[in-house]
């Protein structure tokens, strides 16, 4: 997100999601989108099926790439190299678009010097990935004027994730495909409402609208909105407000979140819990963090409140209210006025409606939404709509780069903060499955999904299990500096020889036990796709018992 | 619509028509409503069901309009005694091996045929045709059945999973009247490429593919419960779903039975659904929903409270660290998860009450 308001000025896809079906080319990386994005991967299949170019790098092998023109299975971490490289193939074969550089970019001096190194024959030493397929694969996106790069968070869960995104927007400013339809560079956002939380200002440098908390004239603005003096100071990133609990941070408030299952390194995390003054949480389900909490509000879940949801195309879509919360739990708005008010705010909102009047009148990218504009329109509206005269915003940068000049940030590689070594030898990345979400909160409660996907498991490459004498659906402890887990053994050619890879739903197998807390140094996103690690198999002894094979269904392409 | 090509008269009334449409397309713009079984407009045309077959002048055949392009200069008529004749006749032969009541049969999803064929007034009476079509009844899946004596082989289902969602798990098996939706050695659909989005339950037109989740399966017909259009909660997609509501249902409270898609076309999700957003909603109900305010007492454990004293003592708590260890001692995690007016309320808490801008959403990139 940071990345591209630095290089676009948004951090939003570009493009619409009914775009994506009339590309001809697609560059998918670090995006398992059939199944984290499943109607997004429908749309993908529409274009690949009307004779779109399908490019997919990644470094496990995933439903797309059994039908992409390529597979670029780099090594994890080492997406800037394979970046770099296409970028320098597409300046030393002269594809570069001068004229849209020229006239709407600012920065490409420096780039040429950056790249002279990343020759794909380096590339393809560090990558894994062959020299001539990133030829192949850079030329054809130069060449395709309607050719679209989706990423997620295989691009973004790094210590060097903003690197990442600088890399994908040098490749796209620099042969122009950005500014029309099914063209440009599209983040697809993981939750029902990351872009919306964003948005509205849950963000310690930004208010509504991605206006800084430290611009005077912002503060201002808002001091007079709300009538008391606010603070200049950017607050903490996620990152750093989880390594500091228990240390200068004392008392918490968690809406919707269970942090000790979601978040990186969560033994350390424990340990600052239990330091902390007071903990607040606000959920719909008990989960794991409520042992810790000091009170624990009942929440009202999406079918019981009314409500905006703005998705990965920033389109700000009605959530709306059809039965009522159980006991006596109460929609989150309801609770937050409260407990606001209870602080001693004077907190006048009647409902959502006003609310997001008042977050929408103070915001100039969403002063022209809605809820009556959003009824009217029929179909949610895309921002930027600045007024009640737009229609909202179906792709990006038309009339030019909202940021004025689209901004060249010539990167070098990092490696990641935990490679595999002797101890560790094995590279672990963490990832979502198509039958669960997240935490599993709710989909573990679901009558079918865990029937379909009941256990956690990891995937490991026949070669590496062989080494290791365990066969599949044997129970195997995944180890790393930081801890433990016990789950079942899947092997498969899915991943690569060195690398292995965990969803990340389960409670009883925490991955998150065993990832690591380094953050990028701009988002402070934790690198949960790299870090080393090792398998062991467990003595039939150790072994949980009761569970039966037939039970194990976890959806690989490449079982042996 | 991409350039005009050419003019074709229907029903009449000239029309313009661009590349690529059918007959169909452009009847349907005029507002002329040619029925159809078959038809769905995220898939290439079948021709299978007949019912939309229409008259084009010179033409001694009726033709499918759903795959029939539109000409320049064409005469088509959509409706008159020899069509209509055709569509009663066809469709009281569908139902000769079809539940015979409309209420019987809809005891789930709307059926299209009973539908269509009440408004055609066709033969309700003919002798019934014993069915030959096999099921599948051994399929342990906890989400998808097939109900055989429904299916009228029009192969949406079938269709749909091959050309839109791309997995071919299902497919036409069998021939002329046993002709029936399968898999591969009629495995179950766990064993198949499936991936179980329940779009063949959203296309099909008589409930032929049906769910049998558990709430599904024990609630009213769907014609009487209460469609919400409203946004999916789980990926950054927005699908649009509609949630079923049966009102009656936890002491008037409604409950949430089943969850439909809407039209195809309808943005962002052009009507389709994964298996998330068709049949995880039964979390909704769960016993294990926090119903009570919860507040840790002196003994350590967690004990139920009235709303009142539970933010009393949440607000207390929050504002005691603030004055032991400032302001910046605070962290405010909001949630990708909860709606834009949640996080703007989370923020302006934080900067407004309690003075700080450590507030963060949990998704974070």
């Amino acid at each position: 997100m940071a990345g591209l308001v630095a290089t676009f000025g948004a951090g939003a896809m570009t493009n619409s999601i009914g775009e994506i079906r009339d590309a001809d080319l697609l560059f998918v990386i670090g995006s398992n989108t059939t199944e984290a994005h499943p109607i997004i991967g429908m749309e993908m299949k529409q274009a690949v099926k009307r004779g779109a170019k399908l490019i997919v790098a990644d470094p496990r092998s995933i439903w797309l790439s059994t039908i992409a023109n390529w597979h670029l299975k780099l090594k994890p971490g080492t997406d800037v190299w394979l970046l770099n490289a296409m970028a320098n193939v597409i300046l030393t074969e002269g594809l570069v678009d001068e004229e849209f550089i020229a006239q709407n970019t600012e920065g490409f001096e420096a780039l040429p010097e950056v790249l002279a190194k990343y020759t794909p024959e380096e590339a393809e030493r560090v990558t894994g990935v062959p020299a001539a397929e990133i030829r192949e694969t850079a030329l054809e996106y130069a060449k395709t004027r309607k050719a679209a790069i989706c990423y997620t968070l295989g691009i973004t869960e790094h210590s060097h994730g903003t690197d990442n995104v600088y890399a994908l927007s040098n490749l796209v400013l620099m042969t122009g495909h950005l500014g029309d339809a099914s063209m440009g560079l599209n983040p697809l956002r993981g939750q029902n409402n990351v872009q919306g939380a964003n948005d509205t200002g849950a963000t310690p440098i930004f208010y509504p609208g991605y206006q800084r908390v430290d611009d005077p004239e912002v503060q201002a603005k808002y001091e007079d909105a709300w009538g008391v003096p606010l603070s200049p100071e950017p607050g903490l990133n996620l990152n750093e407000m989880m390594k500091e609990t228990g240390k200068s941070i004392r008392g918490l408030f968690v809406m919707g979140e269970d942090i000790v299952i979601s978040e990186p390194n969560v033994s350390r995390l424990e340990e600052g819990l239990n330091k902390v003054d007071f903990l607040v949480l606000q959920d719909i389900f008990p989960n794991e963090t409520t042992r810790f909490a000091d009170v624990i509000f009942p929440a009202a879940c999406f079918a019981e409140k009314d409500g905006v949801f703005v998705n990965s195309e920033r389109r700000m879509q009605r959530v709306r209210k059809a039965v009522e919360p159980p006991g006596q739990a109460r929609a989150d708005w309801e609770i937050l006025l409260d407990l606001a008010r209870a602080a001693g705010a004077s907190f006048k909102h009647e409902g959502p409606r006003d609310i997001f009047a008042e977050m929408a009148r103070h915001a100039p990218k969403f002063a022209g939404i809605s809820y009556e504009r959003i009824e009217e329109l029929g179909h949610g509206i895309q921002w930027p709509c600045s007024d009640d005269d737009s229609a909202g915003t179906t792709y990006l940068h038309e009339g030019g780069i909202l940021r004025g000049k689209g901004l060249f940030e010539p990167v070098e590689y990092r490696p990641s903060k935990e490679l595999a070594d002797d101890e560790y030898p094995l590279v672990l990345s963490t990832g979502r499955t198509l039958y669960h979400y997240n935490a599993a909160t709710q989909t573990r409660r679901a009558a079918g999904l865990p029937v379909k996907q009941p256990e956690a498991y990891i995937e490991l490459h026949p070669r590496d299990a062989g080494r290791r004498s365990i066969e599949d659906g044997d129970w195997v402890d995944v180890l790393t500096r930081r801890g433990k887990i016990r789950c079942r053994a899947l092997i498969s050619k899915q991943v690569q020889r060195g690398c292995i890879w965990m969803p990340f739903h389960f409670g009883e197998a925490r991955a998150n036990l065993l990832t690591v807390d380094e953050g990028d140094e701009v988002t402070g996103t934790a690198e949960y796709k790299v870090c080393a690690a090792e398998v062991r198999r467990v003595t039939s002894e150790l072994a949980p018992k009761g569970e039966g094979q037939e039970a194990f269904y976890p959806g690989s392409y490449y079982r042996e | 619509m991409i350039a005009k090509t050419g003019e074709v008269t229907v029903d009449g009334v000239k029309v313009e028509f661009g590349q690529g449409e059918t007959l169909l397309d452009v009847s349907n713009r005029l507002g002329r409503h040619v029925p159809t079984l078959c038809h769905d407009e995220r898939l290439a045309p079948a021709g299978a069901c007949r019912t939309c077959l229409v008259e084009v002048e010179g033409v001694r055949r009726m033709v499918p309009a759903c795959r029939t392009p539109a000409s320049d200069g064409q005469k088509v008529t959509t409706a008159n005694e020899r069509i209509d004749k055709h569509r009663r006749l066809l469709l009281g032969l569908y139902l000769t091996d079809h539940p015979a009541g409309r209420s019987d049969c809809e005891d789930g999803a709307p059926c299209e045929l009973h539908a269509m064929a009440a408004n055609y007034e066709a033969p309700t009476d003919w002798t019934p045709i014993p069915l030959t079509r096999a099921g599948r009844s051994e399929d342990v899946n906890p989400y998808i059945q097939f109900r055989e004596d429904r299916c009228i082989a029009c192969a949406r289902c079938t269709r749909y999973c091959d050309e839109v969602e791309g997995v071919n798990a299902i497919t036409l098996a069998g021939r002329g009247a046993a002709t029936t939706i399968s898999t591969v050695d009629s495995e179950g659909l766990f064993d198949t490429t499936c991936e179980l989005c329940g779009g063949c339950v959203a296309v099909c037109p008589t409930g032929a593919m049906a769910e049998k989740m558990p709430l599904t399966a024990g609630a009213p017909p769907e014609r009487e419960l209460q469609k919400v259009r409203t946004t999916c909660n789980y990926c950054g997609v927005g699908c649009q779903m509609d949630l079923n509501v049966d009102t009656q249902a936890s002491d008037g409270k409604g409950q949430v039975v089943k969850i439909t898609s809407p039209p195809p076309g309808t943005p962002p999700s052009d009507g389709n659904l994964c298996v998330k957003g068709r049949f995880a909603y039964d979390f909704v109900d769960h016993p294990d929903r926090l119903k009570v305010p919860l507040i840790r007492r002196e003994d350590g454990e967690l004990h139920e409270a009235s709303w009142e004293e539970a933010l009393e003592f949440a607000a207390k708590g929050l504002l005691r660290v603030q004055q032991d260890h400032g302001k910046d001692a605070l962290a405010f995690v909001s949630s990708s998860r909860c709606t834009a007016e949640e996080n703007y309320l989370v923020q302006k808490m934080a900067r407004v009450a309690f003075g700080t801008n450590n507030v963060h959403q949990c998704a974070a990139t």
